[in-house]
């Protein structure tokens, strides 16, 4: 089977269809952060201790658009298209940006539930599959 | 804490400029900006320069320095501030405090930048791992930076109604501005049609309403009073400026952040509206008292969401005050005279220092063809990498 490796280290996880992103929340105040941070940027929390957590599973879609030029180099996507670009809000208080499912572009619309997933980009000089998170319309949550 | 003049201004024309350096532009902007004023090298008692993000500064943004070593060795101080696009305003703030404190009579702030073509690349020496945001935001989705302003304009359109028809009018009005402004890149008329053919870059916005990068320079020559009226120009005082950075809890997708806060209580693009505020409250004036604004409209929807960001017209209310003319030079508020980032390309850090010089042009009522009438206040506002804002304000 073909090995399949995320695009950066610590950013998500998945095992089988369980996808997360993996971020951080202050113990003190309950902020949650993603990716993970280095402090709690509260200035009203005076908390020190953050914890890793996982994140993002589902949202909702706050707004998208659809990269239609190609970006330079360090992004890498095999075959390019234009794709979607989503800024997904979570229970966790945040809105996180991601690709949206290609094959889904003409049925986005704002307020729609999401479910994150995991996605190949293009296949590394080792055969690789290197993936992405993305988020897909799914089911009302 | 005295009162601060602006003694000068002058500019290098925007565009791509492949046979002069960074520096050169430099030189010539200052140089143009000393002749405004009426004085000389020798007279400056220091010099703040934006420092560069891509060329020269002897390669660690000592570019004040590298600018008195290349013309005018005269010892006077040398302060190079950081800002990311900000940086031009917050060298004129940091060139205005050290005039009000009595620290320089004459004092000149500088911005210059040859840009890259194409999207702005990473910085130089950033780890290729997600502990940079910029890293992650390219390999993980792409994300160009007019995609971050396609997100804040979809989800305008889907709270304000703001059609792709009023975005196009943004951009149109912007170039319509710049005919007039010999410093612009893009200086000719365009349609709505125009902009809706333009390709698009990312959905909903057209080439034609996105900024290009450009290469440009300005400099401002503040100094006392005293100095002021020895020039015998019009007096323009430099009545407020303020720096800020961003506030927790703010809901701008903030480039190259990937994730934002849902339920904050800060502003929108708040590094902004709290300098905007700070320059007012220095200057003694509220919004309804601003004659002519100049933003940072890296895109259409900066044109209508800047305003109500930074208060100056109510949530929503900005697609009836384009479509009645009210940001036109004859409008009520009238925004970017100059013709904007979308007419001259962004010359990041230089792009401060140009809105500062429209401002006075303005207020001395010398900005042929593109006269805001009468105007007696001005501000500026603009936004930078790492969530910093300045503003300054103009008064006649």
């Amino acid at each position: 089977m073909t090995d399949r490796v995320p695009v950066a280290e610590n950013l998500f996880e998945f095992s089988g269809a369980d996808v997360a992103l993996i971020g951080s929340r202050c113990l003190t105040c309950g902020t949650h952060y993603f990716p993970k941070a280095v402090a709690c940027r509260n200035p009203e929390c005076d908390g020190e201790t953050l914890e890793t957590t996982l994140l993002g599973r589902r949202g909702r879609l706050y707004s998208w658009t659809v990269q239609a030029y190609q970006p330079p180099p360090l992004f890498r996507m095999q075959p390019w298209a234009p794709y979607a670009v989503g800024l997904v809000e979570i229970p966790e208080g945040l809105r996180v940006m991601a690709m949206l499912t290609s094959d889904a572009l003409d049925e986005l619309a704002i307020d729609m539930p999401m479910d994150l997933i995991v996605e190949p980009l293009y296949v590394d000089d080792a055969g690789a599959e290197v993936l992405t998170y993305k988020y897909r319309p799914g089911a009302a949550a | 804490m005295r009162p601060v003049y602006v003694l000068g201004v002058g500019a290098h024309a925007w565009g791509k400029w492949p046979e002069k350096s960074q520096l050169q532009l430099a030189i010539e902007a200052l140089s143009a900006a000393l002749a405004d004023a009426g004085i000389g090298w020798r007279d400056l008692r220091g010099l703040v320069a934006a420092s560069s993000r891509f060329e020269g500064g002897l390669g660690w943004g000592l570019h004040a320095n590298e600018v008195l070593q290349a013309v005018a060795e005269t010892g006077i101080a040398a302060v190079n501030v950081g800002g990311g696009c900000a940086a031009g305003q917050i060298a004129v703030h940091t060139a205005a405090s050290m005039v009000a404190s009595g620290e320089c009579d004459v004092i000149a702030a500088l911005g210059a930048e040859r840009m890259p073509k194409g999207f702005i690349p990473r910085p130089p020496g950033q780890p290729d791992d997600i502990s940079d945001t910029d890293y992650l935001r390219w390999v993980a989705m792409g994300a160009t930076n007019p995609a971050y302003w396609a997100l804040e304009a979809r989800r305008r359109s889907h709270d304000h109604g703001t059609s792709a028809e009023t975005y196009a009018k943004a951009s149109v009005l912007m170039h319509r501005h710049a005919v007039a402004n010999p410093l612009a890149r893009y200086r000719k008329a365009i349609t709505v049609e125009d902009v809706l053919a333009s390709p698009v870059v990312s959905d909903p916005l057209h080439l034609l309403e996105v900024c290009a990068v450009s290469d440009g320079a300005a400099a401002v020559v503040l100094g006392s009073e005293q100095w002021a009226r020895r020039s015998g120009a019009p007096l323009v005082r430099l009545a407020g400026s303020a720096v800020a950075t961003g506030r927790f809890g703010d809901p701008a997708v903030r480039i190259p952040t990937v994730s934002v806060s849902a339920g904050g209580s800060a502003p929108h693009t708040s590094e902004v509206t709290g300098a905007v505020h700070g320059a007012q409250e220095a200057a003694g004036v509220g919004p309804a008292d601003v004659d002519v604004l100049e933003l940072a409209d890296n895109s259409a929807w900066h044109v209508l969401a800047w305003p109500e960001n930074l208060g100056f017209v109510e949530p929503g209310r900005s697609d009836w005050m384009l479509d009645r003319g009210e940001f036109g030079i004859d409008g009520e508020l009238p925004i970017n005279p100059s013709g904007g980032f979308l007419s001259f390309g962004e010359a990041t850090t230089a792009q401060g220092v140009l809105q500062v010089c429209e401002l006075a042009w303005q207020l001395r009522e010398q900005a042929e063809g593109r006269q805001v009438p009468g105007a007696k206040v001005g501000q500026s506002a603009v936004l930078g990498l790492g969530a910093n804002g300045a503003s300054v304000v103009l008064k006649a």
